[in-house]
C-alpha cells in the first residue's frame, strides 16, 4: 500500500492493463499534457500508436474507440467533461449500447469510456454536470462511480478486461483526494457495492463525491442518536440490490442522495427497483436527496444552493423516521 | 502510354458481372418476398447502381472491413455475403447471423462486414476506429467505407477524415453519388456538385469515376485505391457518380423528379452495358453469361427455400448477449 493521489491510481491501473495487453490503447483530447493527470506519463512510454492523441471531436473519436473496440482494441476513450458525453451519446447509446446485442455476440465493443462529473466550483453549466442519468435507460452497458483512490484503481483495471463497454463517471472533486492504494494488480469487481458505515436506523445510499457527504451526514446523526448506515454503490449498472436490501432488512428507511438532478435520476431508478421487489422492507417512504432540476449555476451561492449538503441529507434522514 | 496496371483481369470482371447480376435478381425477389409478406422488411432498391456497390468491396478479402448502407445489397455480395444469410437476416430467422436481431442491419463478423449503423452518415469514424486496429496490428488490410452523398452531409464526415489522414490509416471513403437524398434530389440539399473535393481539404487523395455505372472504370479505380492503402499510404477518397433508378423504398412514388430525365438514366443501366463490355472483350460469350444469370438465380432459388424452412427466432433467446441490470 502506497498513499497516493486518485489520479495517479488511474494512471496506475492504466499502465498496468496497458503492460499486460497490448491491444489496450487510450484515446481523448488533451490526454498528452494530461488535464486531469489521469494518463500523465504514459505516452513517453508507450507512444503514439497505442496512447492516441485526438482532436476535438468527442463524438467522432468516441465512434472510432467502438470501431477499434469492435475489431480487436481495447480502447479506453476519455471525455474531459461528462457534459461531452452528450456529443458522445450516438456512439454510446446507438452503437456501444446496441451492437453486442443486435449482432447476437457477434461484435464485441471492450471499451471504457472515462469522464468526469459533478462540480469543482465555479464550472457553470458546462463543466459541473452530473450526466450519468442521460445513460441508464441505455441497454448493454455498465456504469462505474468510483470514490476512492483505491478503487478507482480496481475499478477501472475491471473495465478494461469486461468485454462489455464500460462508462466510468469519476468525481471531479475526487481526483485531488488522497488514499491508500494497493500495489501491482489490483481488481474491484464490477457490480459490488460496499458498507462504508455500519448503522441501523436508516440506509443512505450514495457514490462518488455525495459518499462523503453522507458519511459527514451520518457522523453527525449519530451525535444526535441516529445510526445512519452509509452504502457506496460503486457500480450503478448493474445494481447490487442485494447489498441495498440486506442493509433494509436491518433499517427499514432508504434514502438516496447523488449530484445529479432528481428527475429520472439514479435515484429515481434506485427507488424504483425497491418499491418493485423489496416493498416489505419499508417502514417509510423512500427519499431521494438530488441536484435541482435547472442548470448548474455559476456563483458560489447559487453553486451550493443547487447541490445537496450535509444538512439535506440528515433532513431526509430525520423524515424517514418520523 | 495508358497505365494498364489496375486493368481489370478477365477474371475479376466476370466476378464483377456475377456479383452485380447477382445483387439485382437478389434485390428484386427481396422486394417480391416483401410484397408477399414472406419478409417484414421492405427495400430501399439499388437498381441501377450496382457497379459501383459490388464495385467497391469485390476485391476485399475477408479480413479487410467493409461498412455498408441500407440502399440494396450489392457491396455486401460483393464482399462474400451468402444470398441465404441476407433473406434469413430480412426473415428475422432464429438462424440468420444476428438471430433475428438486426433485419435490415446486414453485418458478418466472419467476413469483416462490420455495423450497418442505424443513423446515416454516422459510421464514418467507425471505419477510421477499424483502421487504427490494422495499422496498431502491423495487417495491410484495408477498409472500405461505402455511404452516399447524403451521408456525407452529416457531421462526423470531416472529424474522419481529419483523423483518417491524421493517423494514416488504411480507409477508402467510398462514395455513391447518385442524384438523390431520401425523397430530395442532392441539389437541394448540398451545395456543391461533387463530394470528393472535400478530400482536398485534409490532403486525403482524391478521384471522381464519372460513369460509375461501367463496371471497368469502377474496378480500375478501386484496385488504384486499394494497391494505395495496402501499401501504407493512408486513407484514399473515392466518388462515384451514378443515378438511383429506384425510388427510396418501395412506397415511394418519386413525386421530386422527374420522369423523363429516371428514363433516360435508364438507358445506362450497368448490367447490360457491362454484358456488352465482356462480349466485347470476347472474355465471354452470349451463352456464358445466360448460364452465369441462370447460377445467380438457382443460388437466390435456395435461399428462398432456406428462409421458407427456417424458423422464427425462440422468444427465450431474448436475452442472450445482453447486459444484466
Amino acid at each position: 500500500m502506497a498513499e497516493k493521489y486518485y489520479t495517479e491510481a488511474l494512471v496506475d491501473a492504466l499502465r498496468q492493463e496497458m503492460l499486460r495487453d497490448e491491444s489496450v490503447v487510450v484515446m481523448g483530447l488533451d490526454i498528452k499534457p494530461s488535464i486531469w493527470g489521469t494518463t500523465r506519463g504514459l505516452y513517453a512510454e508507450f507512444g503514439p500508436q497505442r496512447f492516441i492523441s485526438t482532436p476535438v471531436c468527442e463524438g467522432s473519436y468516441t465512434m472510432a474507440g467502438i470501431g477499434a473496440a469492435m475489431t480487436g482494441l481495447r480502447p479506453v476513450v476519455e471525455l474531459l467533461f461528462s457534459e461531452y458525453a452528450c456529443l458522445a451519446a450516438e456512439p454510446i447509446a446507438n452503437v456501444a449500447g446496441m451492437w453486442p446485442y443486435v449482432s447476437n455476440g457477434g461484435y464485441k465493443i471492450p471499451m471504457v469510456v472515462q469522464t468526469f462529473a459533478g462540480a469543482r466550483g465555479h464550472g457553470a453549466y458546462a463543466h459541473s454536470q452530473s450526466t450519468q442519468a442521460i445513460f441508464l435507460n441505455t441497454p448493454g452497458i455498465k456504469m462505474v462511480i468510483p470514490s476512492t483512490p483505491a478503487d478507482a484503481k480496481g475499478l477501472l483495471a475491471s473495465a478494461i478486461r469486461d468485454d462489455s463497454p464500460v462508462l466510468i463517471y469519476h468525481s471531479r472533486l475526487l481526483l485531488t483526494m488522497t488514499g491508500e492504494v494497493p500495489e501491482g494488480e489490483h481488481l474491484v469487481p464490477i457490480g459490488k457495492g460496499v458498507v462504508r458505515k455500519p448503522g441501523k436506523d436508516a440506509t443512505v445510499v450514495s457514490f462518488g463525491n455525495m459518499l462523503y457527504r453522507s458519511l459527514e451526514a451520518a457522523a453527525r446523526l449519530e451525535k444526535e442518536g441516529i445510526s445512519a448506515e452509509v452504502i457506496d454503490l460503486r457500480t450503478i449498472i448493474p445494481l447490487d440490490e442485494e447489498l441495498i436490501a440486506t442493509s433494509m432488512e436491518k433499517t427499514s428507511r432508504l434514502v438516496i442522495v447523488e449530484d445529479g438532478r432528481k428527475r429520472g435520476g439514479i435515484g429515481s431508478e434506485v427507488a424504483a427497483v425497491v418499491s418493485e421487489k423489496y416493498f416489505d422492507l419499508l417502514d417509510a417512504p423512500i427519499l431521494r436527496v438530488a441536484a435541482l432540476n435547472t442548470a448548474v449555476p455559476f456563483s458560489a451561492p447559487l453553486e451550493k444552493a443547487h447541490f445537496p449538503q450535509v444538512e439535506d441529507i440528515m433532513a431526509a434522514v430525520k423524515k424517514t423516521l418520523e | 502510354m495508358v497505365d494498364t496496371q489496375f486493368e481489370l483481369t478477365k477474371d475479376e470482371a466476370l466476378d464483377l458481372y456475377f456479383k452485380m447480376v447477382l445483387t439485382r435478381y437478389t434485390e428484386n425477389k427481396h422486394e417480391e418476398l416483401f410484397q408477399k409478406q414472406k419478409v417484414p422488411v421492405y427495400t430501399h432498391l439499388g437498381t441501377g447502381q450496382e457497379a459501383v456497390g459490388c464495385g467497391v468491396s469485390f476485391l476485399l478479402t475477408k479480413d479487410d472491413y467493409l461498412i455498408g448502407t441500407h440502399r440494396g445489397v450489392a457491396e455486401v455480395v460483393g464482399k462474400g455475403m451468402s444470398i441465404k444469410d441476407i433473406f434469413l437476416e430480412y426473415g428475422g430467422r432464429g438462424n440468420s447471423i444476428s438471430g433475428g436481431r438486426a433485419g435490415l442491419h446486414l453485418h458478418n463478423p466472419k467476413i469483416g462486414i462490420l455495423p450497418l449503423l442505424g443513423g446515416l452518415g454516422t459510421d464514418f469514424s467507425l471505419a477510421v476506429g477499424a483502421g487504427l486496429t490494422i495499422r496498431n496490428q502491423k495487417r495491410d488490410n484495408v477498409v472500405v467505407d461505402y455511404f452516399g452523398e447524403g451521408a456525407a452531409e452529416q457531421a462526423d464526415f470531416h472529424p474522419a477524415m481529419n483523423m483518417a489522414m491524421l493517423y494514416k490509416v488504411p480507409v477508402l471513403f467510398c462514395c455513391c453519388t447518385n442524384q438523390f437524398v431520401e425523397y430530395h434530389p442532392y441539389r437541394e440539399t448540398t451545395c456543391t456538385a461533387d463530394v470528393a473535393p472535400r478530400a482536398a481539404g485534409y490532403g486525403m487523395p482524391w478521384k471522381i469515376v464519372e460513369d460509375g455505372n461501367d463496371l471497368f472504370a469502377v474496378g480500375r479505380a478501386m484496385k488504384e485505391a486499394i494497391a494505395h492503402a495496402r501499401s501504407g499510404k493512408g486513407a484514399y477518397f473515392l466518388e462515384f457518380k451514378t443515378y438511383r433508378l429506384a425510388p427510396h423504398h418501395t412506397a415511394d412514388q418519386c413525386l421530386y423528379r422527374d420522369k423523363k430525365e429516371c428514363d433516360e438514366a435508364g438507358k445506362k443501366d450497368p448490367l447490360p452495358r457491362a454484358a456488352k463490355g465482356l462480349l466485347e472483350r470476347k472474355w465471354a460469350t452470349e451463352a456464358e453469361l445466360k448460364k452465369l444469370t441462370e447460377q445467380c438465380l438457382a443460388m437466390i432459388d435456395e435461399a428462398v427455400q432456406t428462409l421458407e424452412a427456417s424458423g422464427m427466432p425462440d422468444p427465450a433467446t431474448v436475452m442472450n448477449h445482453a447486459v444484466a441490470g
